[in-house]
């Protein structure tokens, strides 16, 4: 939250009175101290580094193919007792089948290699389309707070219109009118998350617009558009960032949601959604564990981003 | 003067459902997918795609199928939605306005009592945690505040279905909850259609068998919903709560000595109001997000119509489905307004 200076000189030169506006204290958040004092926040802290380290190397660390049937056909996982035997094998000896830690399902692959596998898929999904929805609401709230015009009061009408959509649904046509595949989830879901971050910078915005740095910004002959993205932006997407955070939560929930009810990405993708979509089938019969893994996986997951969302903001309000 | 507002939201909603009929037109028309393909099969002969086309009557220009689809300078033999007529689904070709009436009331059902319970559930806990901010129920709310609304609502409803109908009967040799598969057990006689509220209905024609059958299926999706809404729902009363409870007014009403179950009364009435309108959001929400519970328990209802109809690229279909989704979320909307005055004194019209 640091105010630009400019060539012609810092906003302070000018009117000595901007001093009380500018230096008011900034809101700060010292994210390694609240690690080590806060558990939940730590948690949330570790689950989002661990999805982001599996989304790069998930499926080149997973011990079996994740996309490759073994000839073990909905075996059960080994019983807690046995894995540290199995662990300690695995260790010393290059074993020719290493162990089904999780089970495999009906079609022979192993839910282990595909649970952590599925964050490439998962997380590359969710992280890219709550890019897309920051970067594109941003630009747009800005705009739509900076200038008052026809063209902004379209916009504002057009996100109130499509937040009146039902989420899941448009997500839904959107995906599967445009083809089942991740590039065309990503566009449906920076779609439907565009909208939040075009009130929240747009609000935002609005607040900073009478404060005095942006009058200092244009006495000293910025031009308008440098004020509005080099003095009022920076100052403005606090709280999307920190929207982000939630939102790539629920980008994780709907992009499973969307696979589980057929209208996601097409078997065999790792996939968590896909994963509990095919485990359903058999959970009556009682083959748990192919809904179960992948299941904890999404919660955890969800929960993490869901806590350090909730930490940011906390320490922002 | 609560007239004035009414009227005025309404006319409102219209332009609104006016604007989102038009995008969803547009939307699905703009996206690279080919209905007559998926109707007549990738290898019909050109004739036989261009009959198709023909009938579908995706042939003509889009502003003329606009108009058809408006019924406004339309050239096709049937109605459109000014005449009040949603046109006929391109799969079955029977009216959508009929389908929608016979799958909307079981999704309705199922958010309308999962709300409702979760509301229940919500307003002594978390009235309970914001008069004790420190105690442990304060933070076992906070968590679950937290975690409940951010879990997957399908995959919860799938654990419960394994916990209560297939382990229970491996262990207990009974069954807890039955099997997901519809809204009532096929050999009983259904309750006729009077609401759609298949309980409602039973009690209504006096089925009482069909009642508890009903009741006892609606069980596990409604616990699922409840389970996954009660969260954030606590968290909204509980920091209103908090909030009101600091406010001037309490403190008066402490000062003029009034015992504290009192007290909380009055905090009650004010902390309620954002608690309806976020019932309000989960309603629209859920109305089109329930799909993946629907699914799992087979219950029939706007989220599996919504998905058959999308798949198969029933256009039609499509576009009554969110317009009567769209429809139903700005009624529920104005309802909770008009509840909100009635709870908040300070709000005038």
């Amino acid at each position: 939250m640091t105010t630009d200076s400019t060539s012609s000189g810092t906003p302070e030169d000018i009117n000595p009175h901007l001093e009380l506006d500018i230096t008011k204290k900034r809101r700060q958040i010292d994210i390694v101290k609240k690690f080590r004092e806060e558990k939940l926040f730590a948690f949330g802290i570790i689950v989002v580094f661990l999805s982001i380290f599996l989304a790069f190397f998930g499926p080149s660390i997973a011990p079996i193919d994740p996309t490759l049937a073994t000839g073990d056909v909905s075996f059960p996982p080994p019983p807690l007792a046995d894995w540290p035997g199995l662990l300690w094998q695995v260790m010393t000896t290059d074993m020719e089948n290493p162990p089904h830690w999780f089970g495999t399902d009906s079609s022979g692959l192993d839910i282990f290699s595909r649970t952590i596998a599925a964050p490439r898929t998962d997380m590359s999904i969710a992280l890219l389309a709550a890019l897309v929805s920051l970067v594109v609401g941003t630009v747009l709230g800005l705009l739509a707070g900076y200038y008052k015009n026809i063209w902004t009061e379209i916009l504002m009408r057009t996100s109130d219109l499509m937040q009146a959509f039902p989420v899941f649904i448009t997500a839904m046509i959107l995906v599967a009118l445009s083809g089942r595949n991740t590039a065309n989830i990503i566009f449906a879901l920076g779609l439907v998350y565009t909208p939040i971050f075009i009130r929240l910078t747009r609000a935002e915005v609005l607040s900073q617009k009478t404060r005095g740095y942006v009058e200092a910004a244009r006495a000293v002959g910025n031009r308008e558009w440098v004020v509005a993205f080099r003095h009022v932006l920076p100052n403005s997407v606090v709280p999307s960032l920190i929207q982000t955070s939630t939102t790539i939560g629920f980008a994780i929930l709907l992009t499973a949601g969307l696979s589980f009810v057929g209208a996601g990405v097409r078997p065999p993708t790792p996939e968590w959604g896909l994963m509990i979509a095919q485990g359903s089938n058999n959970i009556v019969h009682g083959e748990w564990w192919e809904s179960v893994f992948p299941g904890i996986a999404i919660s955890l997951t969800v929960f993490g981003y869901a806590t350090v969302g909730h930490g940011l903001e906390e320490d922002y309000r | 003067m609560i007239w004035r507002f009414v009227v005025r939201r309404v006319l409102i909603a219209i332009l609104q459902l006016v604007g989102i009929s038009l995008v969803v037109f547009f939307l699905i028309r703009l996206l690279p997918a080919d209905p007559v393909a998926r109707l007549v099969g990738f290898n019909a002969t050109q004739v036989a795609y261009d009959q198709a086309e023909a009938a579908l009557g995706l042939n003509k220009s889009v502003i003329q199928q606009l108009g058809d689809y408006l019924g406004i300078m339309s050239t096709a033999k049937y109605d459109g939605i000014a005449q009040g007529y949603l046109g006929d689904s391109w799969v079955t070709g029977s009216p959508i306005s009929e389908e929608i009436g016979r799958f909307l009331p079981v999704t309705l059902e199922l958010i309308t009592y999962s709300l409702l319970i979760a509301f229940l559930i919500a307003v002594p806990v978390g009235i309970t945690s914001a008069m004790r901010p420190d105690g442990v129920g304060a933070k076992i709310t906070f968590f679950w505040g937290l975690f409940a609304g951010s879990q997957p609502e399908f995959w919860w409803g799938l654990m419960f279905v394994f916990f209560f109908f297939t382990w229970w009967w491996e262990q207990f040799g009974f069954f807890l909850a039955p099997a997901p598969l519809g809204r009532i057990n096929p050999m009983l006689i259904e309750p006729a259609v009077i609401t759609g509220f298949i309980l409602v209905d039973s009690i209504l024609s006096l089925n009482f068998e069909a009642f508890v059958d009903a009741a006892w299926h609606l069980m596990l999706p409604v616990f699922t919903l409840v389970f996954i809404v009660s969260g954030p729902i606590i968290k909204m009363i509980r920091q209103n709560m908090v909030r009101v409870l600091r406010s001037d007014f309490i403190l008066y009403a402490r000062s003029c000595g009034l015992p504290s179950r009192s007290v909380s009364l009055y905090a009650l009435r004010a902390a309620m109001a954002p608690a309806m309108t976020l019932i309000g959001i989960f309603y629209g929400f859920l109305l089109g997000g329930a799909v993946p519970i629907e699914v799992i328990f087979a219950l029939g209802g706007l989220g599996e119509y919504s998905i058959r109809s999308i798949l198969s690229f029933d256009y039609p279909a499509i576009q009554g489905t969110v317009l009567i989704i769209a429809m139903v979320s700005l009624l529920v909307y104005l309802t909770i307004d008009i509840l909100h005055a009635f709870l908040d004194p300070r709000i005038t019209f």
